[in-house]
This record gives C-alpha cells, sequence and structure tokens, in this order.
C-alpha cells in the first residue's frame, strides 16, 4: 500500500471468514485485490483504491457521471454477492474510504455494534419482493363483473359512464391497498424480519407499485418466501398483479443505522 | 412473470441496486467522507436513475 491508495470497505463479516471467498471477485478499482482487515473478532472486506479517484473532490466530481457511479455501485454489490449466503454479512453504505490498515482496524476496534449486528444477523439474508399492479387488467375484471349495465349512445349513458369510471377507479385504489398489506403480511409469516419501504415512483419501477418490500430469512429457507411469492402470484395474478423477487442480498434494510 | 424488456430489467435492477447501496447499508464515517464533501448519496442515486431512465427513452425511440 502506497500514499497513493487508500482502502474501500464493501462491509464487515466475523473474523473467522475465509477470505478465499473473494480470491475471483473484481474489486472496485478493478484487479482480484479484495482481502480481509481484522479487528476485535470482525472482518472488514477491503480493496485498495487509487486516492486520485477516491479522495473527496476527485469522488465528488465522479459522482456525477452515471457510468462511472453505476459501474462502482455494481462493484460494490459484486464483492458482498460472493459472501451473501455463505457468511453474514452487514453491508457498508457506498462509500466508506480509509487511508489505510490501521485506520480500518481503529474503526473496527471502536464500533463494538458492529459484532453485536453480526450476532443478530447471524445466517440470515434479505429477499427483496415488489408487487406491480396492472390497472388495465383489473378495470376489466371489475368492469366485466358488473356486466354490461352501462349502454353506450346517449347524453344519460355518458353521464353513467363518468360515474362507472369514478366507482371504478375507488375500487382499483382499494383493492391496491387490501393486496398490498395481504401480500406483505403473507412475505412477513414466511421471514423473520419484514419491512415495507415506500414504492417506487412509475418511471423508475416500470409501472404501478403497490409493494416495495424487504424480508430478511435464513440462508437455507429462501424457498419458504419463494413458495409465498409463488401462492401469491397465483391467487392475485387475474387481477393484474405481478411479483418480483430479487436478491439474495446482504441485510441492507436491517442493519441499524450508523451514526455519522 | 414480467414481459419486460432486457433494457427495462437492468434499469429495475439498477434501481434495486441504488435503493440499497446508495441509500441503506451501516453508514460508517471514514477517513475520506461523502458527507464532508456535502454529498447526499440518496440525491445522487435519483440522479443516477434519471440519467439511466432518459437513456432507456432514447434507446427506446431510437
Amino acid at each position: 500500500m502506497t500514499a497513493t491508495e487508500a482502502l474501500y470497505v464493501y462491509g464487515v463479516v466475523p473474523e473467522a471468514t475465509h477470505p478465499g471467498l473473494f480470491a475471483d471477485v473484481e474489486g472496485i478499482a478493478g484487479g482480484r485485490s479484495v482481502r480481509l482487515v481484522e479487528a476485535k473478532g470482525v472482518a472488514a472486506i477491503v480493496s485498495p483504491v487509487p486516492l486520485g479517484d477516491f479522495e473527496e473532490e476527485a469522488l465528488e466530481q465522479h459522482l456525477r457521471d452515471p457510468a462511472w457511479l453505476e459501474e462502482k455501485v455494481r462493484a460494490h454489490d459484486r464483492v458482498l454477492a460472493a459472501a451473501v449466503g455463505r457468511v453474514t454479512v452487514l453491508p457498508l453504505r457506498f462509500g466508506s474510504i480509509y487511508r489505510g490498515e490501521d485506520h480500518v482496524r481503529t474503526m473496527l476496534a471502536e464500533r463494538d455494534e458492529l459484532a453485536d449486528d453480526l450476532v443478530r444477523l447471524d445466517g440470515l439474508e434479505e429477499l427483496g419482493v415488489k408487487a406491480l399492479l396492472d390497472t388495465s387488467v383489473l378495470r376489466g375484471r371489475l368492469e366485466s363483473a358488473r356486466g354490461a349495465d352501462v349502454a353506450a349512445g346517449s347524453g344519460r349513458a355518458y353521464m353513467l359512464r363518468k360515474g362507472f369510471e369514478r366507482e371504478l377507479d375507488a375500487e382499483v385504489r382499494t383493492f391496491a391497498a387490501t393486496c398490498a398489506d395481504e401480500s406483505h403480511a403473507r412475505l412477513a409469516a414466511a421471514s423473520v424480519a419484514a419491512r415495507a419501504n415506500p414504492t417506487q415512483a412509475p418511471e423508475v419501477a416500470g409501472g404501478d407499485m403497490i409493494l416495495n418490500g424487504a424480508y430478511l430469512v435464513r440462508f437455507d429457507a429462501e424457498e419458504k418466501l419463494r413458495s409465498a411469492v409463488a401462492e401469491l402470484a397465483a391467487r392475485y395474478g387475474d387481477d393484474g398483479v405481478s411479483y418480483e423477487l430479487t436478491g439474495p442480498w446482504p441485510p441492507y434494510n436491517f442493519v441499524e443505522e450508523g451514526e455519522t | 412473470m414480467t414481459s419486460a424488456s432486457p433494457a427495462l430489467q437492468q434499469q429495475v435492477t439498477l434501481v434495486e441496486l441504488v435503493d440499497r447501496v446508495l441509500n441503506k447499508g451501516v453508514s460508517l464515517t471514514g477517513d475520506i467522507t461523502l458527507s464532508v464533501a456535502g454529498v447526499d448519496l440518496v440525491y445522487v442515486g435519483l440522479r443516477l436513475l434519471l440519467a439511466s431512465a432518459s437513456t432507456l427513452d432514447r434507446l427506446d425511440a431510437e
């Protein structure tokens, strides 16, 4: 390590973790250089980064470059993904950089809660489940369930039609709320802990999102959550609801908020 | 379950990543801190997603 390098920290794992887990994964600055730095029963997953790219000013500039940022965000995830499901991983937020191994060790020694969190989250990983509602499918279903009681043509029919549309809108909203609640409850029952995050905007979600959930499961119990998702898809699929399961992730949604 | 295009799928994955890597996780005060530089990672993530979404729009238009 030279004066022109720093260490990027991806996450924290138990001290006994085999460094070979990261032998084949490329670090955030390229190269197979990911290693562990240990202290007080825990180990930080690190790799060297050039200060030229990761010092405050340079970093701030890079963060404005979508291509650079996307590549680095993917790299951060790729390194942690090498360990998820094999050892307990505490994921760090993007951009924790230290000026040397000694500094990383000091940080590890000062943060007792890291060891506590590793115990609390022992053998656990996160799965993400998002539910999207295709409202045109649901509206079509609700409409045909009502029967063709609104004939087209006259002005009166037009007014009836407007009222009918408003009722349908309300029914769609009620369905979305109920379906989201019931889906989350079903998934929570299949996991150790659950969190419903705010839904994402249609532009980024690719549709009308009704549930954006994160679920904590044991490494060997992924199947339980997968079958819960399949069950929900069978129950609500005809209403226009589709589910997307992602992960396994390190438990990003279940680590304590750190002091900054 | 979804019939999204590969480009949209990739966008969806990026959303998941940004939602976690930039917005969540243990936050430590490193030697080089983004907070000192006045950087809000949630905002940075939003900007990345918008940039990515507009790239998709361009691809769709082509």
